[in-house]
């Protein structure tokens, strides 16, 4: 049994893995921002949890700033994706304004809440 | 204090459309200031010998007699208060010219009321003037016996005491009579239940005292005080009264010369035979049942409680009623709180504002009259409270023994309009309640810490996404 299911989640990852290659670069790039941005959050989380919730303001403008942006680069990629045929009528060069426009917002509040 | 006498009236009735006369007006000038003089000159031996804040003893004290032989039977207590410097003026209680005060001014400030028949005062002085003298800061001893009057009885009931309603009452005593040559009728009671209070009895208990081995150990006693009056009790609903001098609990108030047909109104310990009141204001007044408790006879009488081997040779009533009316006229028990300071730690002047958790240093000096000067009170429980609405800083003052009371503490977390208050009330004292309005603000704007340590990552973080998100646009863009 073991070696089936260990060679299942092989097989799984395999084609998980060719699909993506697949994909266009500019989504892989998005993919590792928000990567890089949810693992940044993590990390404060924890330093949170051992050091204490002190500069609670800045504890959350750290933490907050790194989930925003990883929700707005998300927006960001199902925007872009061609293969979303909902958003299909939206220019990408559109979608990307919006995401700079959104970007900007962000930070201005984070700046002010950092304390 | 006579009326200043118009020595040349001229000057005075000049009318205004009359040219002046520059001599008469420089006359009338100098008449004026002639009256000013004579009138301050006249004025100063009352100013100085008046009660006042910086010696509170009393100076000048009214005495009213139902007959004047009680001057001479109770000679001995008022040499005693001539002795400690009292200026006393004997008067008939029926006197038409007895007056407590003149064009405003209290000519006493104490009254001892030795009349105790008296149904009537003579001149102005009244049931509403006795208690507006007491009212107004000045101090009372009020004695009854067996023929005390309504008036006299209205008089203790506004202080706060009830006398017995009965009027051929007198307090029996069965157990702790004293002994005297016949049997008697047990009136003359020797009461020693005295209340523990080194401020209202004196520490001096020297010459009277004797150790008495009880099985609870030692304990110093006064030689018991010669009793023969009526009995009151302390009016529930008045806390400022208490008894000094309780009879023991077998003792009963009832008319000695009839059969007790009902149950007595007033038994045991519940009957007062001496009872003070301190008034909110610092008036002090003592009341009692028995006139002869002041007695020469009973200053010099020996004494022998029934039961009791111990035979004294002379009573304590002297030493008694001398100590208590040390108290009553201010001679000791009287504090005073001057210098409250207060300022933040490190520094000097004493702020207009404090802010949140500055700590602060804290001092008042206390002193308590001796009679003759202003000596350093000590005590280990003065406390001071930082109080709005509530306190939120209650410390217990350490003292230097100097009279100088000190502590320091940190302002609390709470911003508002503060108070240091220091509230003092103990037995025998007088109370001293003292606040000082303080302000507290909260930090400023630029007294938050700016950039703390242990939130660099978080600041670290949040730039690091700024410039993620400056890069990102950048490899997005141009990534072909």
């Amino acid at each position: 049994m073991a070696r089936t299911t260990s060679s299942d989640a092989q097989a799984l990852f395999h084609s998980l893995r060719s699909a993506y290659t697949s994909t266009p670069t500019s989504l892989k790039i998005i993919d590792l921002y928000v990567c890089f941005a949810v693992f940044t959050a993590i990390i404060q989380v924890v330093y949170m949890a051992v050091v204490g919730s002190f500069p609670f303001n800045s504890f959350l403008s750290g933490v907050l700033s790194c989930v925003g942006t990883a929700v707005l680069a998300v927006c960001l990629r199902i925007q872009v994706n061609k293969e979303n045929k909902e958003f299909k009528d939206l220019a990408p060069e559109r979608a990307f304004a919006d995401f700079v426009l959104c970007n900007l917002v962000l930070h201005l509040v984070i700046m002010n809440f950092l304390g | 204090m006579s009326p200043p006498h118009r020595v040349n009236p001229q000057p005075l009735s000049l009318s205004p459309r009359q040219p002046k006369d520059p001599t008469t007006t420089k006359m009338a000038r100098i008449n004026f200031s002639v009256l000013t003089i004579l009138s301050v000159i006249l004025l100063l031996p009352v100013l100085s010998l008046s009660f006042s804040p910086d010696s509170p003893s009393d100076r000048r004290l009214l005495v009213l007699f139902d007959d004047l032989s009680l001057k001479s039977s109770h000679s001995i207590f008022f040499n005693s208060l001539k002795s400690r410097g009292f200026d006393l003026d004997f008067k008939l209680a029926d006197d038409p010219k007895l007056a407590l005060q003149r064009y405003g001014q209290y000519l006493y400030d104490g009254l001892i009321l030795f009349s105790p028949s008296i149904e009537r005062f003579g001149g102005a002085l009244d049931l509403a003037a006795v208690l507006d003298f007491v009212d107004s800061g000045h101090d009372l001893i009020i004695a009854a016996d067996s023929s005390a009057s309504d008036l006299i009885k209205s008089v203790a009931t506004e202080c706060g005491v009830d006398f017995d309603e009965d009027p051929s009452a007198l307090v029996i005593d069965h157990r702790s009579y004293a002994v005297v040559g016949t049997e008697g009728d047990h009136t003359l009671i020797a009461a020693d239940d005295f209340i523990e209070s080194d401020v209202l009895l004196g520490e001096n208990k020297i010459e009277l005292k004797v150790r008495v081995l009880n099985v609870y150990g030692f304990w110093i006693k006064q030689a018991p005080v010669l009793y023969k009056g009526i009995a009151h009790s302390l009016n529930a609903a008045n806390n400022l009264v208490l008894k000094v001098l309780s009879a023991s609990p077998a003792a009963y108030s009832a008319n000695p010369s009839s059969k007790l047909s009902s149950p007595p109104s007033l038994t045991g310990s519940s009957i007062s035979l001496v009872s003070v009141v301190q008034a909110r204001n610092n008036a002090r007044i003592m009341i009692t049942g028995s006139l002869d408790l002041f007695s020469n006879r009973f200053f010099r009488s020996s004494i022998q409680k029934a039961g009791s081997p111990k035979k004294y040779d002379k009573s304590g009533n002297e030493q008694f009623v001398a100590e208590l009316s040390k108290w009553v006229f201010h001679e000791r028990g009287h504090l005073k709180a001057v210098n409250l300071r207060h300022n933040k730690a490190g520094e000097t002047d004493e702020p207009a504002m404090y802010r949140i958790k500055d700590d602060l240093d804290f001092s008042v000096e206390i002193y308590e009259w001796s009679g003759k000067s202003w000596e350093p009170y000590v005590a280990n429980d003065v406390q001071v409270q930082f109080y709005m609405m509530s306190p939120y800083v209650l410390k217990t003052l350490s003292n230097d023994k100097k009279g100088l009371y000190h502590t320091s503490f940190k302002v609390p977390d709470v911003y508002g309009v503060f108070q240091f208050k220091v509230e003092y009330n103990r037995l025998g004292y007088t109370s001293l309640l003292l606040s000082k309005q303080i302000p507290v603000r909260p930090f400023k704007h630029n007294e938050y810490e700016r950039f703390i340590t242990a939130a660099f990552p978080y600041y670290g973080a949040s730039f690091t996404m700024m410039a993620g998100f400056f890069i990102f646009s950048f490899v997005y863009l141009y990534h072909k």
